[in-house]
C-alpha cells in the first residue's frame, strides 16, 4: 500500500473529477479510487446503453444489481435509480429503461452516462466506514454498523488516521452493536480482521490525499469470518477547491 | 524551545515588573502585584522586584537599572505598558517573558511573536493570570496570595487561568502536591504542547495534568502525548465540551494515543494523585480490606460498576492470616473487625499484597471520627508506599474521617479518598495506564 502507482492512479481519478469541475465522485469513481487503494468492491461497470448493459451482465454473471449512474444524482435510491437482484436479459432490458426515465423525471436536467451493472452480494452483515479532514487534527476514520445503529443510536467509534491494525481492532471492539459482529445466538462471528483491513486502508487514503474531504463506504457487506468483506456503495468528497 | 520552556519553570533569576501604586486595568492591580511579591519570597533563585509606580519601599524603579541576562520576567501590566517596554523588557530577559495581563490586539501580538522571534527568548501568555510554579524551587509567580502548593510529581497545564488557579486550590485544600504549574493564556508563543515536551523529560513530574478548551496544532499535540505517556501518566480534562459536535472524535483520539480523559477538577487530581503516589494496576481483581463490613458493600458495588472483580484469595494467603488472627473474616472481602490497630492492618495488607490472585487493594478506615490513632493509618501508608508492582488506595465512606486519614498520611505516597467513586476511579485510571504502557511495550 502507498506505492506510486497506486497513488498515481488515485491521484488520476481525483483530478478528473476536478477537471469536470465537480466534487463529488460518482460511485463508478469512488469505487475505482478504492480498488486501486486495494479496498475490496463489488465489481462495477459503466454501460452506456442497452447491448452494454446485457454483455456486462453476463460477464458479471447473475444475479446482479442495476443503478443509474449520473454525476448529477448522487442519492440514486431517491430517484429510484437501483434495481438489485436482475437474473436475466429481458430483465436487464425492461430495467434499463425505467432506470433512466425515472432519473430523468427526478432531475430533467441531470447528464446521464448510463446504468452501472453490479456484483450482486449475499445478505451479510453490514457496516459502514468513513472518513473526515478535521479542521485542527487532519485525517479521522469513523467506523458504525449500518442503518439503525448509526441513525438512530448514534453508535459511531472514530480514530485519527493512519491507524494500526490495533487502533482499528479497538474501534469496531468498542460500539454497542458490536456482538452483532462476534456473533449471537449461534450465529458464526463476522471477518472483523477484513474490516480491520479497510479501516486501516481507508485511513491511510485519508491521510495521503488531504483533497478528500469526506470518504463513506456504505454499506460494506461483511461474511462469516474467513470469507471477507465487501464495500458495495461508495462517495468520496472533494474539498472545495482554492 | 525546550531550553527556553525550561526557563520558566527553572530561572535562576526572576525580574517582577509591576506597578504598587495608580494602575488599575483588568487583572493589573496594585493588590495583584503585593500577591506576587509576596509570593516569591520563598524563591531559591535571586528576585528583582520592579515597580514602575517608584512608591514600593526597596524595589527598583526603572527597567534600565536592573542587570541584564536575568532569565525570567513576569511582567503585570497593561497591554499598552508592555508593548511601551517591550524593547528594554527584551534587552534586560535572556530566556523567558510571561505576560500576566490580557487585552493584546492582533497587532500588538504579532509584534510580541516578532520581538521573540529572532531571540532565544520565549513567552508565556499574554493572559497567563495564573502564572507559573515550581515548589522544589520555591518559585510561586501567580497573582492569588498564598497559593503555593504542598511538593509533589503532578505537573498542571492549564490553558485558562481561573479553572488553572482552581486546580491549584483544590490541590492545596486537599494537601495534594503539585510540582510544577503553568497557564498558558493566549498562546502569542509557547503553547501546552512546549510544555507538555518539556514535563515529559522532567524527571521531578511523574504525572502531567492539562486543561483544554481548544486545541492548536491537534497532531503536535497528539503525537506529544504519544511519546509522553511512553514515560509517565498524561491526564486530560477539556472544557466547552457542551458546545463541541466533534467532542466524541476528540475523546477517540485520546484513547487512541493512551490520554486518560476526566471531566472535572475533582477528578483530575483525585486521578493524578494515585498516578503520582502508586503504581500502574495490572489487572481487574481487587481486594478490599476493611474495618467495617457493611461500608465494603458500597466500595464492592463501585468496583462492580467500573468492571473490576473482588479478588478471591488463595488458601495459602487466608490461613495466613486467619492463624494469626482467628476473628478476621474473609469472605467477598477481608473484614478487620472495628477496632483494627496497626499491626493488623500491616500484616493483612502485606499478605494480601503477596497474593498472585490480587490486581490492587482497597483498603478502609471506617468510624474513626473518635479514635482515630494516626499510626494505624501510617501503618497502611508504610505498605503502600513498598509496594511496586501493585497499586494500594485509601478511602473512606464517611467525608469527615477521610480529613482526619489524610491528614495523618501527609506527604506518604498514598491517594487518600473520600467516596468509594473516587477511590475506584482512580484504580480505573491506574489500570487504564497499565494497559496503555503494555501496548506501548508490545508496540502495537
Amino acid at each position: 500500500m502507498g506505492l506510486a502507482a497506486e497513488k498515481g492512479k488515485v491521484a488520476e481519478i481525483l483530478n478528473s473529477t476536478r477537471k469536470e469541475g465537480r466534487r463529488e465522485l460518482m460511485e463508478l469513481e469512488s469505487k475505482r479510487v478504492l480498488a486501486a487503494w486495494g479496498v475490496p468492491v463489488n465489481r462495477t461497470e459503466l454501460a452506456r446503453d442497452i447491448s452494454e448493459a446485457v454483455k456486462f451482465a453476463r460477464e458479471v454473471r447473475y444475479p446482479i444489481v442495476l443503478k443509474i449512474a449520473s454525476p448529477d444524482i448522487i442519492h440514486k435510491s431517491e430517484a429510484k435509480g437501483v434495481r438489485v437482484g436482475l437474473s436475466s436479459e429481458l430483465e436487464i432490458r425492461q430495467s434499463f429503461g425505467d432506470l433512466i426515465d425515472n432519473a430523468r423525471a427526478y432531475k430533467p436536467d441531470a447528464k446521464i452516462l448510463g446504468v452501472t451493472i453490479q456484483e450482486y452480494l449475499p445478505p451479510a452483515r453490514e457496516v459502514i466506514v468513513g472518513a473526515l479532514q478535521d479542521p485542527s487534527f487532519g485525517a479521522t476514520v469513523m467506523f458504525g454498523l449500518g442503518g439503525v445503529w448509526v441513525e438512530v443510536l448514534d453508535d459511531i467509534s472514530f480514530r485519527l488516521a493512519p491507524l494500526s491494525a490495533e487502533d482499528a481492532r479497538e474501534m469496531i471492539q468498542e460500539i454497542k452493536g458490536y456482538p452483532v459482529l462476534a456473533g449471537i445466538r449461534g450465529t458464526p462471528p463476522a471477518d472483523v480482521g477484513a474490516l480491520v483491513d479497510i479501516i486501516q486502508k481507508v485511513g491511510q487514503l485519508a491521510h495521503e490525499f488531504s483533497e478528500i474531504a469526506e470518504m463513506d463506504l456504505n454499506p460494506i457487506f461483511t461474511f462469516d469470518d474467513g470469507k471477507g468483506a465487501m464495500v458495495a456503495d461508495a462517495r468520496i468528497i472533494l474539498v472545495e477547491s482554492k | 524551545m525546550s531550553n527556553e520552556v525550561k526557563a520558566i519553570f527553572e530561572p535562576k533569576s526572576v525580574v517582577l515588573v509591576g506597578a504598587s501604586d495608580g494602575i488599575r486595568e483588568g487583572i493589573v492591580s496594585p493588590a495583584f502585584f503585593h500577591s506576587l511579591v509576596h509570593n516569591m519570597h520563598r524563591f531559591e533563585g535571586k528576585t528583582y522586584v520592579v515597580d514602575l509606580s517608584g512608591k514600593l519601599e526597596g524595589a527598583i524603579k526603572n527597567l534600565n537599572q536592573v542587570p541584564k541576562g536575568r532569565d525570567l520576567a513576569v511582567v503585570v501590566l497593561p497591554s499598552k505598558l508592555v508593548m511601551k517596554n517591550w524593547r528594554n523588557l527584551l534587552n534586560l530577559v535572556m530566556k523567558a517573558i510571561v505576560l500576566v495581563a490580557g487585552g493584546f490586539d492582533q497587532q500588538q501580538r504579532e509584534e510580541l511573536a516578532r520581538g521573540v522571534a529572532k531571540r532565544k527568548v520565549c513567552i508565556l501568555g499574554p493572559n497567563a493570570t495564573a502564572g507559573v510554579i515550581n515548589t522544589s524551587k520555591g518559585l510561586c509567580a501567580t497573582l492569588e496570595r498564598g497559593f503555593m502548593p504542598s511538593r509533589g510529581g503532578i505537573a498542571v497545564i492549564s490553558q485558562d487561568s481561573a479553572v488553572g488557579m482552581a486546580i491549584l486550590d483544590w490541590a492545596r485544600f486537599h494537601g495534594v502536591g503539585v510540582g510544577k504549574f503553568a497557564s498558558t493564556g493566549d498562546s502569542v508563543d509557547v503553547t501546552e504542547a512546549d510544555l507538555l515536551e518539556f514535563l515529559m523529560h522532567d524527571e521531578e513530574t511523574k504525572v502531567i495534568c492539562i486543561y483544554l478548551q481548544s486545541v492548536r496544532d491537534g497532531r503536535r499535540f497528539l503525537g506529544l502525548i504519544r511519546e509522553a505517556v511512553r514515560k509517565k501518566p498524561v491526564v486530560v480534562m477539556k472544557g466547552g465540551t457542551a458546545q463541541d459536535e466533534r467532542d466524541k472524535i476528540f475523546a477517540a483520539y485520546l484513547k487512541q494515543v493512551g490520554a486518560i480523559r476526566v471531566d472535572i477538577v475533582e477528578e483530575l487530581l483525585g486521578v493524578a494523585d494515585a498516578l503520582a503516589k502508586q503504581p500502574p494496576m495490572p489487572g481487574d481483581r481487587v481486594a478490599v480490606v476493611t474495618n467495617a463490613d457493611g461500608a465494603a458493600t458500597l466500595v464492592a458495588d463501585a468496583l462492580s460498576r467500573k468492571e473490576f472483580a473482588l479478588a478471591k484469595l488463595s488458601d495459602k494467603v487466608t490461613k495466613k492470616i486467619t492463624r494469626k488472627y482467628q476473628d478476621i473474616n474473609i469472605v467477598e472481602w477481608v473484614d478487620l473487625g472495628i477496632g483494627a490497630k496497626a499491626d493488623r492492618y500491616k500484616f493483612v495488607l502485606e499478605q494480601v499484597l503477596s497474593d498472585h490472585g490480587v490486581d490492587g487493594v482497597v483498603v478502609m478506615n471506617e468510624l474513626k471520627l473518635s479514635f482515630l490513632e494516626p499510626e494505624d493509618v501510617q501503618a497502611i501508608a508504610e505498605v503502600a508506599e513498598k509496594s511496586k508492582d501493585k497499586p494500594v488506595v485509601s478511602v473512606t465512606v464517611a467525608v469527615g474521617a477521610g480529613v482526619l486519614v489524610r491528614e495523618a498520611v501527609k506527604g506518604k505516597n498514598i491517594p487518600v479518598y473520600d467516596s468509594p467513586e473516587k477511590a475506584v476511579r482512580a484504580l480505573d485510571a491506574l489500570r487504564s495506564y497499565w494497559k496503555t504502557r503494555t501496548r506501548v511495550e508490545k508496540g502495537v
